[in-house]
């Protein structure tokens, strides 16, 4: 029963999902961290390395909230030794910042133990998690753990979510995870669309829950774009997951959290809410509460940067062929024609670092995440090499 | 506007901000809610430098090669704990070289609270429940409560050391008994040889029972007969041993625990552990806090002589206290701590909440630096002192500010 990414992925998938759950969940349940024993390589980061693996935003938090930061040491460096009373200040920012009670929110270590706390209350032997393939695995990763069922729906045309086949499996779910922008295919279904899906299910399965991951909201560009936390506060059956690691520039001090109906959000606090004697630091909260007070132009700043990285990219790809899927996130997933393996391990003997593989599409598609203009300029001169030689017979 | 290393490091300067960040117990867990906010804290007067011996933390905090090291993770705060460098596998390999064992032996926590719960998670069942000792930490049975699990709390014996006999006799068939070695707190201590034979009996009459003891104030121990019980969870299936960085290393604010047994043991622990849990800073902190054996020792030898100028003080004034092998003290103060910790937190000294079955009679005071010590024992004095209407206006003249 060793939780070695073989052994596992041999634990799961014989259920009635089959293959693709299996290979779905083996693709690796997190980022990275679970297999660090069992594949040094993919942890050590060499000095110098280009980091596009991660979606993480390059350019970091800014110096305001690295100020807070320090300041957060106190007085002769003292306070990093106490346990931190600052949650209520945390959760009373956002509360202003999202336009919602304190009592809407419950924050988490990174968005992590959000996803995990979700899947754990309401999903069940006899209560599916349903998910698209690909999409970010931490929930099915958990309730494969927990011996919860998972049911995976294939992604439509252009690797959007197919709102009409999720809103079928949906039906009888315990819980849904709708990542939106999805990740790794870095696709978006609009805020209408989006919102009559909700409806949707509420009305057809009234006891599935939807927990919508938005890590990625502040990098979409579509016009048709607005959050859910409106839907969520008024329906207990909907959770909006946000997080402080993508467009804050904060993964390293992992902050998140969840809003909701306040009945749900007190569920998941009294099961796993994080607080400052439990999974979050002291650094996190100064942090958090000084980031989300910032100027919105902050975010805007971020959105833009990150859009002339990613039309510059995207449009590098595509002018030798390689169309990638429609991002409205800080990454991409794009068709090299080849495995992601072979490509991965040829940039990073180049000093670039792509993503892991994601099942079912690991033969074909690589993700990237967009790194600094600097950094993606270098970045495809590299990818120019590697691609200029022909892929080994797949 | 990239935040280079150099540039930011240039610019540092380590005198710390003038803002004292509030710190506040853990064990103000029960949250932001209710018993702190609502508590001793609110007594403290305004503009009161409060002295905060309520948490059992080091006052100190980690000591400066440790903040340059978390100073240093600047640039890195952008990066998942897996990317940066150290990464949180160079934190898992730290501890398994300290120890010399393999990072398998090794589950990184949230502080160790994460590994307590995931704990009685993994550990115990509506069939199979928790022993603990009473009081002692209690973090285990309050996750078991909410998983309505059994629970058999076991009193504390006249020395208020955790029970072995009464312990060892209802570990058979539980799940899981959770062992504070030393106990919070009571701050007693079980020496090696004990503990061995304790382990030893619960597997010979219940093999299937799993032992966590939580060695959270081993740094602070003086006793000659106590020895940390690593090597015996790591030769005995189904015994490990949880350490934290919040206590001797200062790093309560950092969230960074582990857990050290053999490797079949921990692998429930390893599928429960939250995916990078610990930040960044608290990677970088930890690896170098672990390389400085001097500050905690040196830790350690500032923490007994306060310690014993502490007790020494509250003997003087007519308490009684177990012997102490912590950074605090479970003191006799022969009334309800509530109005004991009231009185004090008026005068600026904020102390422990009640442990019941004791909360009648005794009060948890941490030892805090020498200078808050002085302090603080002047407070307990004049709050100690039998108060008649004559000494009532004294008193109000001698609190300290």
């Amino acid at each position: 029963m060793a939780l070695t990414r073989r052994g596992f992925v041999q634990t799961v998938g014989t259920g009635a999902a089959g293959a693709l759950t299996s290979s779905w969940i083996g693709a690796r349940g997190r980022e990275n961290a679970l297999w660090a024993a069992v594949e040094p390589t993919l942890v050590a980061v060499e000095s110098g390395a280009i980091v596009l693996a991660s979606n993480e935003n390059p350019i970091g938090p800014g110096a305001r909230v690295l100020e807070a930061v320090k300041a957060a040491f106190g007085e002769g460096g003292r306070a990093p030794g106490r346990y931190s009373n600052k949650v209520r200040d945390l959760i009373d920012a956002i509360a202003k910042k999202q336009g919602v009670k304190p009592e809407n929110i419950v924050l988490g270590c990174g968005s992590t133990q959000i996803l995990r706390s979700a899947t754990h209350l309401f999903t069940a032997t006899d209560k599916p998690l349903v998910g698209t393939i690909p999409t970010y695995e931490e929930c099915a990763g958990y309730a494969e753990m927990m011996g919860h069922p998972v049911r995976p729906v294939a992604l439509g045309a252009d690797f959007k979510i197919d709102l009409d086949k999720l809103a079928e499996a949906s039906k009888g779910a315990g819980l849904v995870f709708f990542c939106n922008p999805n990740n790794p295919t870095a696709t978006y279904v609009g805020a209408r669309a989006a919102r009559d899906y909700f409806a949707r299910v509420t009305r057809e399965s009234p006891d599935t829950t939807i927990l919508v991951d938005e890590a990625y909201f502040d990098y979409v560009t579509d016009p048709d774009h607005e959050t859910h936390i409106p839907v969520a506060v008024d329906n207990p059956r909907v959770i909006i997951a946000r997080t402080f690691s993508k467009a804050y520039g904060m993964a390293g001090l992992r902050m998140g959290y969840a809003i909701g109906h306040k009945d749900t959000i007190k569920k998941m606090a009294d099961w796993d809410g994080g607080s400052g004697t439990g999974s979050l630091n002291v650094l996190a909260m100064h942090a958090g509460t000084t980031a989300i007070q910032q100027d919105p132009s902050f975010t805007a700043n971020e959105r833009a940067r990150n859009q002339a990285v990613r039309d510059f990219t995207m449009k590098w790809f595509a002018d030798r062929g390689m169309k990638p899927t429609e991002s409205q996130a800080n990454f991409m997933f794009v068709n090299i024609g080849r495995p992601a393996k072979e490509f991965r391990d040829a940039c990073r003997k180049k000093g670039i670092l792509v993503a892991r593989d994601f099942p079912p599409f690991e033969k074909t598609h690589c993700r990237l995440s967009f790194g600094t203009m600097e950094e993606m300029k270098k970045a495809v001169a590299v990818f120019g090499e590697v691609l200029a030689k022909k892929a080994s017979a797949a | 506007m990239t935040l280079s290393r150099r540039r930011f490091l240039q610019g540092r300067v380590l005198p710390f901000s003038s803002a004292f960040i509030a710190a506040r117990g853990m064990e103000a867990y029960q949250g932001d809610q209710a018993q702190e906010r609502a508590g001793a804290r609110s007594l403290v007067p305004p503009g009161v430098n409060e002295i905060r011996i309520s948490s059992n933390e080091n006052p100190l905090g980690p000591g400066k090669t440790v903040l340059d090291a978390m100073l240093g993770k600047f640039p890195e705060a952008n990066r998942y704990p897996f990317n940066s460098t150290p990464s949180e596998s160079a934190l898992a390999s730290a501890i398994a070289a300290k120890f010399k064992v393999k990072p398998e032996n090794i589950v990184l926590g949230g502080g160790s609270q994460e590994l307590l719960k995931n704990a009685v998670r993994a550990f115990t069942s509506p069939t199979r429940g928790l022993v603990t000792g009473s009081p002692s930490f209690e973090n285990c049975p309050g996750v078991a409560k909410k998983l309505g699990h059994p629970i058999a709390e076991i009193k504390v014996d006249s020395a208020f050391r955790l029970d072995l006999e009464r312990m060892i006799a209802a570990s058979k068939g539980a799940g899981l008994v959770f062992f504070n070695n030393p106990n919070n707190p009571t701050a007693t201590v079980h020496g090696s040889k004990s503990v061995a034979d304790f382990v030893k009996r619960i597997r010979q009459a219940s093999p299937d029972t799993v032992v966590l003891i939580d060695e959270a104030y081993h740094d602070y121990v003086t006793d000659p007969s106590y020895q940390s019980a690593v090597p015996l969870a790591l030769e005995t299936p189904n015994v490990f041993v949880t350490r934290t960085f919040s206590k001797a290393y200062g790093m309560a604010g950092m969230r960074v625990g582990y857990a050290i047994g053999r490797a079949e043991t921990m692998k429930p622990l390893e599928k429960l552990k939250m995916p990078y849990n610990i930040s960044v800073f608290g990677v970088a902190a930890a690896i170098v806090a672990l390389g400085d054996q001097k500050h905690i020792d040196a830790e350690r030898e500032r923490n007994t002589r306060v310690r014993a100028f502490t007790l020494n003080a509250l003997v003087e004034a007519g308490c009684k206290s177990a012997d102490s092998q912590g950074n605090f003290l479970f003191v006799d103060v022969g009334r309800p701590a509530k109005d004991f910790r009231d009185a004090c937190a008026k005068q600026g000294v904020v102390i422990g909440r009640d442990f019941p079955p004791f909360e009648k009679t005794h009060v948890r005071i941490s030892v805090g630096t020498m200078e808050e010590m002085e302090k603080a024992t002047a407070v307990f004095r004049s709050v100690l002192r039998p108060v008649s209407t004559s000494t009532g206006a004294r008193i109000e003249e001698a609190s300290w500010r």
